[in-house]
């Protein structure tokens, strides 16, 4: 809106004033650097201490944050584990949709994990979905030592570069995942189950130490459907014993 | 500010083409194939019965990947079945194929959704993954030469729009052995 307003404005003054306004912009945009390529920062997130030695990383998919979300982080932070919270498309200003995971800067990403790996605790990493795009990039642009020090849990994760009807799939690249532990949660009632070992291979072929586990009876993002069922309804109010259980079962202690 | 007649006319048309164009009806999202031929699939029905593709050689084949715990596919249920009945003596079969759950799910979903045509089942998705199924629901439109010549991820209105235009256009294809209301020409 202010850039729109902006640039009409532009027009309404006289040309003499347009050539020299338009000389400042540039001169400005060359200060800043080519636009998309701002320094890395840590993301914006929303933090539930604990005073426990562990940390979750918790990245929400594309439809943001859910209340069963934030209740999870709570309950966890409750029970000791400190939780970071990342909103993907709140924190960057991103459209709802799946592939706006794809645009969150790595950078930003790799900053925020050293800076939980700073803070002493165990640190474990979960993304939801297609948030496994950002996260699995940024443990790529890691140090091998401090990716290794890193839990990976990734609720049905979606890595495809294409999965087109009667094609194979095309995974993405993260570079190298070598000495990563990850864990994959996949709702059993999701039309990529079937391709699940396909996605632990994808993974394991980028030098990563996969295991996965089918959590029965629920759909993707069970914890904010529409009209979830009562089992739906039951383990969404308990996100926080999956995650812990998971945690634990995976080593991340 | 006011306006004139016309030009409150000319804005409510205006606001109605916009509609019309933002319509699903004109969306739906088919994506025309090059007619290669579709891969192998053999399943079993409800009762057992084991049904190929080749099967229904000579007929326009829908071939609909669902589950019962995707509600786009519970809703475009209801819309295959008026396809079903609208189409009834014409050389078109509609063939639903449940991907990977329990068979006891897709029987307590149909106890409540009657649906005449067949439904068949792929219990450990193997027909899905060679189908290259990503997600649900997921169509194929295949003509009577057994080749894949559209498919469609996502929900539609089958008996209507777009994609009753593409059946309709399959069925076109074929030598005129029935008419619309599916009555063999007389000799």
């Amino acid at each position: 809106m202010f850039i729109t307003g902006f640039i009409t404005g532009l027009f309404l003054v006289r040309r003499r004033m347009r050539v020299g306004l338009l000389a400042i912009l540039l001169f400005m945009a060359g200060l800043a650097g080519p636009l998309g390529i701002a320094a890395a920062a840590l993301p914006d997130d929303q933090r539930y201490p604990a005073n426990g030695d562990r940390l979750l990383l918790w990245v929400s998919y594309e439809r943001g944050r859910a209340p069963a979300e934030a209740s999870g982080a709570e309950a966890l932070a409750a029970a000791g584990v400190e939780v970071w919270s990342l909103d993907p498309t709140s924190s960057y200003f991103l459209p709802q949709l799946g592939h706006s995971m794809d645009a969150v800067p790595q950078e930003d990403v790799a900053d925020w994990m050293r800076a939980a790996l700073a803070s002493g605790k165990q640190v474990t990493i979960y993304a939801v979905a297609r948030a496994a795009v950002p996260v699995l990039r940024g443990l790529a642009a890691l140090e091998p030592t401090q990716r290794a020090a890193i839990c990976v849990m990734l609720m049905y994760p979606n890595i495809y570069r294409e999965a087109e009807p009667l094609a194979e799939p095309d995974y993405l690249d993260f570079g190298s995942l070598e000495g990563m532990r990850i864990r994959i949660l996949q709702p059993r009632r999701s039309a990529a189950t079937p391709w699940l070992p396909g996605r632990v291979e994808a993974l394991e072929m980028q030098g990563a130490n996969v295991s996965s586990v089918i959590l029965e009876n629920l759909r993707e993002n069970f914890w904010a459907r529409e009209t979830p069922t009562e089992f739906e309804t039951i383990e969404g109010r308990r996100l926080d014993a999956i995650l812990l259980r998971e945690m634990e079962s995976w080593g991340c202690r | 500010m006011g306006m004139s007649l016309g030009m409150k006319w000319g804005h409510r048309l205006g606001l109605v083409a916009m509609l019309l164009l933002a319509s699903p009806l004109g969306a739906a999202g088919f994506q025309a194939r090059d007619a290669v031929p579709a891969p192998a699939l053999v399943a079993r029905d409800l009762a057992g019965v084991e049904r190929t593709l080749a099967d229904y050689r000579g007929k326009v084949v829908l071939l609909n990947f669902w589950a019962t715990w995707c509600p786009p596919c519970r809703r475009e249920m209801p819309s295959m079945e008026r396809l079903r009945v609208k189409m009834q003596g014409r050389p078109l079969e509609i063939l639903a194929l449940d991907s990977a759950e329990p068979v006891e799910d897709v029987k307590a979903f149909l106890a409540i959704m009657k649906l005449g045509f067949p439904i068949l089942l792929d219990p450990d998705g193997v027909i899905t993954k060679n189908w290259k199924v990503f997600g649900l629901p997921t169509s194929f439109l295949i003509d009577a030469q057994g080749r894949i010549r559209y498919s469609l991820s996502g929900p539609v209105e089958w008996d209507e729009g777009e994609a009753l235009q593409i059946v309709e256009s399959l069925l076109a294809e074929l030598p005129a052995t029935h008419d619309k209301a599916g009555k063999a020409p007389n000799p």
